[in-house]
């Protein structure tokens, strides 16, 4: 699913450098990524993600070649074949649950928002145990319902790849385990790819694979 | 284009607060001008349109600006008073046609004009409802304040006392409503108009009595002579002219000097008007004649320079809030700088996110033109009554 | 035969345009576009009998003439009703007497600018009526103004300046019939000039003759024949009291007449009674009023003669 070759990155600032001489996820694979603050864990998963772009080395993802791609075209890539879990979440405040999971839907033309997506979302909230809070703000959610609402958004388009930075991060133990499940269930069922950054050390036996960043600053791949 | 405005919408609900704050910031900041330019576009047509209809005014040697706003739109400062034979003098010129105003009292707070007839020809007055004056202690009202009062034909109207503490002055007469005006979207819709005769009788200058000359209490004689006899204070005077009591009615003294506050001149033709305004020039004149128009639009360009400095004081305020509103906006994209991001990072282009950004602005610009329209049009609707209320009277 | 319908548009435009033309050419003859003056009436509305005779005289057919003060009692005295007061505003002339005659307007509403006094020109010839008591209020109050005599018609040559002053306003009114007053008017004034002259040659028979005149209104005639008269102040259909009867006699005793002046005919009783103290009666018509018979010319010739009698 995912390719990566000679690929080195620093910023413009500080000393950061990453290099990658080679980094392989096979399609339908649950890799957790490790490693100290500031090994460039989340960078990594911008440059798959294309939000950054590369300037030096290959990065695969399926057949698409994500160095080759301009700006527009990461983009579109991004949110058709691409979702994203964050550690704070990263809802929208102002909208409720379905407008939140329906929101990568209106905020792009690659995606149409028909009454067949609708109908895929609620179905999708309603596997995640929050089909009953679709009107309510995200406020009233608790952490962990908030959590299995950005899932839905990150699924709602049928992604190839699941990009999870800290997913578990900000909730409680029992949830952790709940929303990594439900996580990894949501994976198999799209049949997709999950590469997820964590600390969580108590979770990565859950995983298929681990990716540790700690051999990445300067030296070989995996 | 939707999808933006729905999310727009979204956020603008959720944040009320700031929402209503700007949405107030941007009418208010819009409603001041042109609300402003309508009231005194509208103090200048009915000021304008008022003077320009009513070519000439005799009245005292004062101030020209009271004069005309006593005599046109029934203000509550009265200039000083002139003689009835101002009137007549125009007459006997045969130059124009005199109609000579005593606006001076009020009734319920509303003036009474005492004229002639001729005043309502002259200003294309119609009765709507009941009949024009036709004898003494009628009153014919102006049509909101028939509204206002709640009043129509058969009813009665007091006149008010000048001043609570010389009850022995001006009489409160219990005046007949006699009909009711057509509107006219003047100052005529808040008068009470009477005969000129019976606000001289209101004044105490006419009145209704027994016949003093048949009386048989002696404590209501003061004196009596062959030719005449002199009736005491306690004499009671009628308050109401009605059929019974109206033969006793009668004034005192010689009626030329009786006062009024001004005289409306209709020149038969402009020749005849000049000759007229020439006829008021020497110098031991007492009183002036004055165009309206012309007084009117000395005040309107004074208005107006006033209104050059308000304008460019609501420029200066306009700039202000229009930068704050600027700020505020600045200070609210950056504090959703991390929404920006991640919406970027789901997929979201710099030009859509300007489109969301454009659209909550459109929003609030759009519902603050709304408003500010639907206030413009709310001042437009009352504009009339209330620039009477706010410049003219 | 097409009807209308069956026309096409172009020939329904002719056919109802000449239908149009054909009913403007129809009514023609009922307007005359060269003399649409003569159609409209002017409407006056006058306050005694005498204003009335002249305005008819003058105006001819050019105007309606209306006076709607009952026939008995005074006009002067007389108050019109509110719907007389609306008929008066709006009229097209109101003729008024001056020297207050008509004390009821003023206490009404009358256009200024369609009222006429007709007496306005020579007011510096007014007559103080010395008889009425007037009053006033207070120590410096000024004086109810009800003290001037009114019959100004019954000085002839002020009749015919009332009358000039009809036939001006009727001219500014009616300009294109102002030939036609003026004729109308110069034979008035030369009928009026011709009573004057009459009464001044009866008069002047014996000017210093005293007469009594039963109600004080006849001032002007008065003044302009010579007259030697005192007023009582008698009604012809009462018989007076004692205190009258002891006025006249004393009044007799200073003006010895031989002769009391009547509005109307007097009672019988008192007539008789005053012929037993050596004072005849005879009427002088004042004419305030539409008389029963004749007008005002023959009204005035009627007083004449009854005047002789007096002065032969």
């Amino acid at each position: 699913m995912i390719n990566i070759e000679k690929l080195h990155f620093s910023y413009l600032t500080g000393d950061f450098h990453l290099y990658i001489s080679k980094l392989n996820v096979e399609k339908g694979e649950k890799v957790a990524v490790i490693g100290p603050s500031g090994s460039g864990k989340t960078t990594l998963l911008n440059l798959i993600a294309g939000i950054i772009p590369v300037k030096n080395g290959n990065i695969r993802v399926g057949e698409t070649r994500i160095e080759s791609l301009n700006d527009a075209q990461r983009r579109d890539f991004r949110i058709q074949n691409i979702g994203f879990v964050f550690q704070d979440f990263e809802l929208l405040d102002y909208l409720n649950v379905i407008d939140n999971i329906l929101h990568p839907f209106r905020i792009t033309r690659t995606l149409t928002l028909d009454k067949d997506v609708r109908g895929r979302a609620a179905a999708l909230a309603e596997k995640m145990g929050i089909g009953d809070k679709l009107k309510r703000q995200t406020n009233d959610l608790s952490h962990g319902e908030k959590q299995r609402n950005a899932i839905c958004r990150a699924l709602l388009s049928h992604p190839k790849l699941i990009l999870a930075d800290e997913a578990t991060g900000n909730l409680d133990p029992e949830n952790k385990d709940r929303i990594l499940d439900l996580l990894f269930q949501a994976v198999d069922e799209h049949e997709a790819t999950l590469l997820a950054v964590t600390h969580d050390h108590e979770l990565l036996k859950k995983f298929d694979r681990i990716i540790d960043f700690r051999n990445f600053q300067s030296k070989e791949a995996v | 284009m939707i999808d933006s405005i729905y999310i727009a919408w979204q956020y603008i609900r959720f944040n009320k607060i700031k929402t209503a704050t700007l949405i107030a910031c941007i009418t208010l900041i819009s409603f001041l001008p042109l609300s402003l330019q309508l009231l005194l576009g509208e103090s200048e047509r009915q000021l304008m349109s008022r003077a320009v209809s009513t070519p000439l005014v005799i009245g005292d040697k004062g101030s020209s600006l009271d004069l005309v706003m006593n005599s046109l739109y029934f203000s509550d400062e009265v200039p000083e008073l002139i003689g009835m034979e101002a009137s007549e003098r125009i007459i006997e010129s045969g130059l124009a046609l005199p109609i000579p105003v005593y606006a001076r009292f009020h009734a319920r707070g509303n003036p009474i004009v005492g004229t002639t007839l001729d005043y309502f020809d002259f200003r294309r007055l119609k009765v709507a409802e009941g009949r024009n004056l036709a004898v003494l202690g009628d009153c014919l009202l102006g049509a909101r304040v028939a509204e206002n009062l709640g009043l129509k034909p058969g009813d009665s109207l007091l006149s008010s006392p000048e001043t609570l503490f010389d009850l022995a002055g001006v009489y409160p007469l219990k005046m007949k409503v006699v009909g009711v005006l057509q509107k006219s979207h003047t100052s005529d819709d808040l008068a009470v108009f009477v005969d000129i005769k019976t606000t001289w009788v209101i004044q105490g200058l006419g009145h209704g009595h027994q016949d003093v000359t048949n009386l048989s209490d002696p404590t209501l004689i003061l004196k009596r002579s062959e030719s005449n006899v002199v009736a005491t204070a306690k004499l009671y005077q009628h308050t109401e002219i009605t059929k019974k009591n109206i033969d006793s009615f009668h004034f005192h003294g010689n009626t030329s000097v009786y006062p009024i506050t001004a005289v409306i001149a209709v020149p038969y033709d402009d020749k005849s008007g000049t000759i007229l305004r020439g006829r008021y020039l020497s110098r031991n004149e007492t009183l002036q004649i004055i165009k309206p128009e012309e007084v009117i639009d000395g005040l309107l360009q004074n208005i107006f320079r006033i209104k050059n400095v308000l304008d460019a004081v609501i420029s200066v305020v306009a700039l202000a809030t229009v930068l704050a509103i600027i700020l505020v906006f600045a200070l609210s994209l950056r504090l959703r700088q991390r929404e920006i991001q991640t919406i970027f990072k789901l997929g979201c282009s710099r030009l859509t996110i300007a489109r969301l950004v454009s659209a909550e602005i459109f929003i609030i610009v759009l519902t603050s033109g709304l408003l500010c329209g639907v206030m413009i049009l709310v001042v437009n609707q009352i504009s009339n009554g209330l620039v009477r209320m706010l410049f003219i009277r | 035969m097409k009807t209308i319908e069956g026309l096409s548009f172009k020939r329904k435009i002719f056919f109802f345009g000449a239908l149009f033309v054909l009913i403007h050419i129809a009514a023609l003859p009922g307007i005359s576009y060269s003399d649409t003056d003569v159609q409209e009436k002017l409407t006056i509305y006058v306050v005694n009998y005498p204003l009335k005779y002249f305005a008819e005289r003058i105006a001819g057919d050019r105007a309606k003439v209306v006076f709607p003060a009952p026939s008995e009692g005074d006009p002067a005295y007389w108050m019109p009703d509110a719907e007389t007061v609306a008929a008066y505003q709006k009229a097209d002339l109101i003729l008024l007497n001056g020297a207050n005659y008509a004390k009821w307007v003023r206490k009404v509403s009358l256009p200024r600018s369609k009222m006429v006094d007709t007496s306005a020109k020579f007011k510096d010839r007014y007559i103080t009526a010395e008889e009425v008591v007037t009053h006033s209020h207070g120590g410096e109050g000024a004086h109810a103004h009800e003290s001037l005599a009114f019959t100004t018609w019954l000085d002839f040559d002020l009749a015919a300046k009332q009358a000039g002053v009809v036939m001006e306003a009727l001219s500014r009114k009616k300009p294109a019939a102002e030939d036609f007053f003026k004729k109308n008017y110069a034979a008035l004034e030369h009928d009026l000039l011709a009573l004057d002259n009459e009464m001044k040659s009866i008069a002047a028979k014996n000017p210093l003759l005293p007469l009594i005149a039963s109600h004080p209104v006849y001032d002007y005639l008065s003044r302009r024949y010579g007259l030697n008269m005192k007023s009582v102040h008698w009604e012809p259909d009462e018989f007076p009291s004692d205190a009258q009867w002891s006025e006249l006699r004393a009044m007799l005793k200073k003006h010895p007449a031989k002769w009391m002046i009547w509005e109307k005919e007097p009672m019988k009783e008192s007539a008789e009674r005053l012929k037993a103290i050596g004072v005849n009666s005879l009427v002088f018509d004042p004419c305030g009023n539409i008389p029963d018979q004749g007008d005002f010319m023959s009204v005035i010739r009627r007083n004449g003669e009854n005047l002789k009698p007096a002065f032969q």
